[in-house]
């Protein structure tokens, strides 16, 4: 087992940059996320740390040593695909044995560990089949075999669940992070789905446009994004956002004003050094969940849409500026569909955005 | 990914094959018809251009080239039309449409000798069966001779080439029209639109690109047709079915005159291949158009 | 989706109009062998054999050379068909998946062979194999039968590599598979169908095969059914049923081949061609 570590990595397709510059550390044992949207580039980096794409520029290492120019089997990965990319035409067992028949095992050899990959897999009873005669989450767990018999250093995960249903995917979810309690390797997971990253990861890397973004823990990451796109891509339904002036500045707190929507002088914790001046006009973010009732700050709209899941219910409502504002609600049958409301929210827990996204 | 000298490993056998059996004799080719080289072995002195003007200023190289071009729309014709027609058959659902789909193929398959046994005693005077079936369709009074005038004989070459050729086009046809998604058709019904309309409004113009393919690969194909005409007629009667490949074979085996035939063979190659080039290039024009 | 009526009546009378076309010639060549040379030449021409003979049979195979063009014409069929496999599979892989210099100018030039008349290329061919002393050898018709089956191959290889996803491959790569063992072990198996293709194609095309065969052969001993056959008939005095029972055992060697693999083929040319 052993770390990673990706250094000032570069992917350039012609003229196109779509990785610009990767700064990572993965240490040994870690379940690592990179989440991010479509054409980010975290599936082409998960796949630079295979081998499978070549590296423009930078230097990829697992454990101490130098793999950037090494051969993808030679690098002590495995990876588990999004379409599982099983042999079609071998059994299961010799699609789990496969890379320990091209590592020159003996048969014998190869039984045994397949044997026990397959009861760590629930496999058993379907070693002689073929691919196209099981399910689509029994596949997907012997993709997941036909990594593990090769007791890799890092395992690469490139979205896995992608192709499963609902009710699968939270199944294959809680496997995937049983194998990694059990097995305690280092994982790097791709997904564009952040709640498969939230549940899944002990770190999260969220990346935009090549770029990373943030790095930190999940609760980190929901509790204190650094910039809009991060506190909007982590969180679901996602962070509310309302444009906001600020009155003044005083002792760590931000006093917000935005006379159109009925906020006036609001203080909001600020997290980093405390602006000489007050920086003008701001973002406001606040998640659905941190509106209640009794809050001191207070936003007033229309309801527009209500969302009733049971336990809880998600309340649309547009503001008078014309934005749109989502609520978390215990009790929907107090909103009315056309009808005005006031939504109390709590100022502590919200969040201060300046002009170019940064968190203030 | 991959290191280039596995891929050179990978390709190189292909390649040295291709470049031995047919890159180099083409070239051979060009250097022969700039030499006046007779009888296959002997050889020649360089002649320059002498053979390109005598081939280009003879009348009998550009009236195999138009019996040559007459040929190749003629099946284009026939193939098409009898080709489409099975295809939309062979598209439909009935039961032993697989055995059909293999079987139909039956006349390509079989060496082309055999084709031309067939079609001689079906057309024979003495025992063959089409003269008979067409005297009691009322069509004809007496036996004919399908070989005999030079109209007739070129008429019956497409008809049994095509009788070849027609299953593979429609094979090839039927391959393109499988790959129009049958909820077109489904929505064009719930819209209202009917057979007819169903076929010219969607079936037809979604073709388009695979008959455009076929247009091309067929006309190569059909101009290389060499032994049915020349088992049947041997480019007779009195030259009315000498095609440009049944020309070089004469010239060059039974006229003895190698280089003559090697410039008549360069010419057409120029000919084929500026068609081939000019047709992909208007192929992936309409197609960019798209 | 129902058939009305009408459509149905329009359906099954082209499939029988398509039946008769392609099968009446071959019945009456088939059944024509088994008559009597006087039922042959009747005046009026009957549907079903009226009398049985098997002379035509016996005299194809006992007093001319065509068991001995059978057995040429299956040999050269059979050595064209393995050799064609096994240099079409690796090139088309190297084609679609390798990169290396030149990869896509040396596709085209491969496709362009079809691009030439082949005929030109039989006057050199003689000459070249004349100098290295393959002329009038099974040997020199194998050469000739792969190198006009290769480019169709290759493309049609490459068309039916194109079918199966890339993960498929990567996962072999990162399992440590080399590039030999991706082709022969996972790629060769997931085309099956168009390795079948293109060895029928080959088959078929090399049994057909008259043109180089009449000119690179010249022993009687040596020619396959189509020259030898072309031979048969100029030889002697028009004898029908003997041409009709040469024709029908020219056909059954592919009829029988066809009937194995013939579904594959067909679903080679239909699946693979297009894409």
């Amino acid at each position: 087992m052993a770390g990673l570590s990706l250094k000032s990595v570069k992917k350039r397709f012609g003229n196109v940059e779509v990785v610009t510059g990767v700064d990572l550390t993965v240490e040994n044992g870690e379940f690592l996320v990179f989440v991010g949207p479509s054409g980010c580039g975290k599936s082409t980096l998960l796949r630079m740390i295979a081998g499978l794409e070549t590296v423009s520029e930078g230097r990829i290492e697992i454990g101490d040593k130098d793999v950037t120019h090494v051969d993808p089997a030679k690098r002590g990965i495995a990876m588990v695909f999004q379409t599982y990319a099983l042999y079609p035409h071998m059994t299961v067992a010799t699609n789990i044995g496969f890379p320990l028949e091209m590592a020159g095992l003996p048969q014998d050899e190869i039984d045994r560990k397949v044997a026990e990959a397959a009861k760590v897999l629930h496999l058993e009873p379907y070693l002689q089949r073929k691919p196209r005669e099981l399910s689509g989450g029994q596949r997907q767990r012997v993709a997941i075999g036909r990594a593990i018999v090769r007791q890799p250093e890092v395992f690469l995960f490139d979205e896995p669940l992608s192709n499963l249903d609902a009710e699968l995917r939270i199944q294959m979810r809680l496997e995937i992070a049983r194998l990694h309690q059990e097995l305690k390797s280092t994982m790097v997971y791709v997904t564009h789905d952040q709640v498969e990253a939230m549940t899944l990861a002990t770190r999260i890397v969220v990346l935009r446009a090549g770029r990373i973004e943030q790095v930190g823990s999940p609760l980190d990451l929901y509790e204190n994004p650094d910039n809009t796109f991060v506190a909007g891509f982590i969180g679901s339904p996602r962070m509310n956002f309302v444009k906001v002036r600020v009155v003044r500045v005083a002792e760590g707190f931000a006093f917000v004003s935005a006379e159109a929507l009925g906020l006036s002088e609001i203080p909001v914790r600020l997290r980093g050094v405390e602006p000489e001046s007050p920086p003008g006009d701001v973002t406001l973010g606040i998640r659905p969940e941190h509106f209640r009732d009794g809050g001191d700050g207070a936003l007033s709209g229309i309801v527009s849409v209500v969302e009733r899941l049971g336990g809880t219910s998600y309340v649309h409502a547009a503001l008078n500026d014309g934005s749109q504002i989502t609520v978390e609600s215990r009790d929907p049958r107090e909103h009315q569909v056309g009808r005005a409301h006031t939504f109390a929210f709590d100022p502590d827990s919200a969040l201060l955005f300046g002009g170019d996204g940064k968190r203030l | 990914m991959t290191n280039p000298r596995l891929a050179f490993l990978f390709v190189t056998p292909a390649l040295l094959f291709l470049a031995a059996v047919l890159g180099w004799p083409l070239l051979e080719a060009v250097v022969l018809s700039f030499q006046n080289v007779g009888v296959i072995g002997t050889t020649g002195s360089w002649v320059g251009f002498d053979n390109y003007a005598k081939v280009i200023g003879s009348a009998g190289f550009w009236n195999s080239f138009g019996r040559s071009a007459l040929w190749v729309v003629a099946n284009a014709v026939v193939q098409t039309f009898m080709a489409l027609g099975v295809a939309l058959l062979l598209n439909q659902k009935f039961p032993g449409v697989r055995i059909a789909r293999t079987w139909i193929i039956l006349t390509w398959i079989v060496p082309t000798v055999v084709v031309v046994i067939i079609w001689r005693w079906l057309l024979s005077t003495s025992g063959g069966m089409i003269n008979p079936l067409l005297i009691q369709l009322g069509l004809i009074e007496r036996p004919v001779g399908f070989f005999a005038t030079r109209e007739s004989a070129m008429a019956t070459l497409v008809m049994i080439n095509s009788w070849r050729w027609f299953p593979f086009t429609a094979l090839m046809m039927l391959a393109g029209l499988t790959r129009i998604p049958g909820d077109l058709y489904e929505a064009a019904r719930i819209d209202g639109a009917s057979a007819m309309k169903r076929f010219t409004r969607i079936t037809w113009p979604l073709l388009q690109p695979t008959l455009l393919v076929l247009g091309i690969v067929g006309t190569l194909l059909s101009f290389n047709v060499f032994d049915v005409i020349w088992l049947l007629t041997a480019g007779g009667p009195s030259q009315a079915t000498q095609t440009l490949p049944v020309l070089i074979y004469e010239t060059a085996f039974k006229g003895y005159k190698l280089s003559e035939a090697a410039t008549i063979s360069v010419l057409t190659s120029i000919l084929l291949m500026a068609f081939a080039l000019l047709a992909t290039r208007a192929m992936t024009a309409s197609e960019e158009a798209r | 989706m129902k058939r009305t009526l009408p459509q149905s009546v329009a359906l099954y009378s082209g499939l029988l109009l398509v039946f008769l076309i392609i099968g009446m010639p071959f019945w009456w060549v088939v059944s024509g062998s088994v008559k009597l040379p006087r039922e042959i030449i009747a005046r009026v021409p009957t549907m079903f054999p009226q009398s049985f003979t098997t002379q035509h049979f016996e005299k194809l195979f006992q007093s001319t050379d065509f068991p001995a063009y059978l057995v040429n014409s299956i040999g050269v069929a059979l050595f064209s068909t393995i050799v064609t496999v096994a240099l079409a599979l690796p090139a088309a892989y190297a084609f679609f998946r390798m990169r290396f210099p030149g990869r896509n100018a040396l596709y085209r030039l491969i496709l362009l062979a079809y691009a030439f008349p082949t005929i030109v290329v039989l006057i050199p061919i003689y000459g070249l194999f004349a100098k290295v002393g393959l002329i009038d050898t099974r040997t020199s018709l194998v050469i000739v039968n792969i190198a006009f089956a290769l480019p169709f191959s290759i493309w049609m290889m490459r068309s039916f590599l194109s079918t199966v996803p890339k993960e498929i491959e990567e996962a072999a790569i990162i399992d440590g598979a080399p590039a030999r063992v991706i082709l022969l072990r996972i790629m060769a198996p997931l085309i099956a169908p168009g390795i079948a293709s293109v060895a029928i194609f080959t088959f078929i095309a090399s049994w057909t095969e008259y043109l180089f065969a009449s000119v690179l052969i010249v022993s009687d001993a040596r020619r396959t059914v189509p020259v030898g056959f072309a031979g048969i008939i100029g030889q002697y005095q028009i004898d029908w049923g003997l041409l009709l029972a040469g024709a029908t055992a020219a056909t059954i060697p592919v009829v029988i081949l066809f009937a194995f693999v013939g579904r594959w083929f067909v679903s080679g040319l239909t699946e693979g061609a297009v894409k």
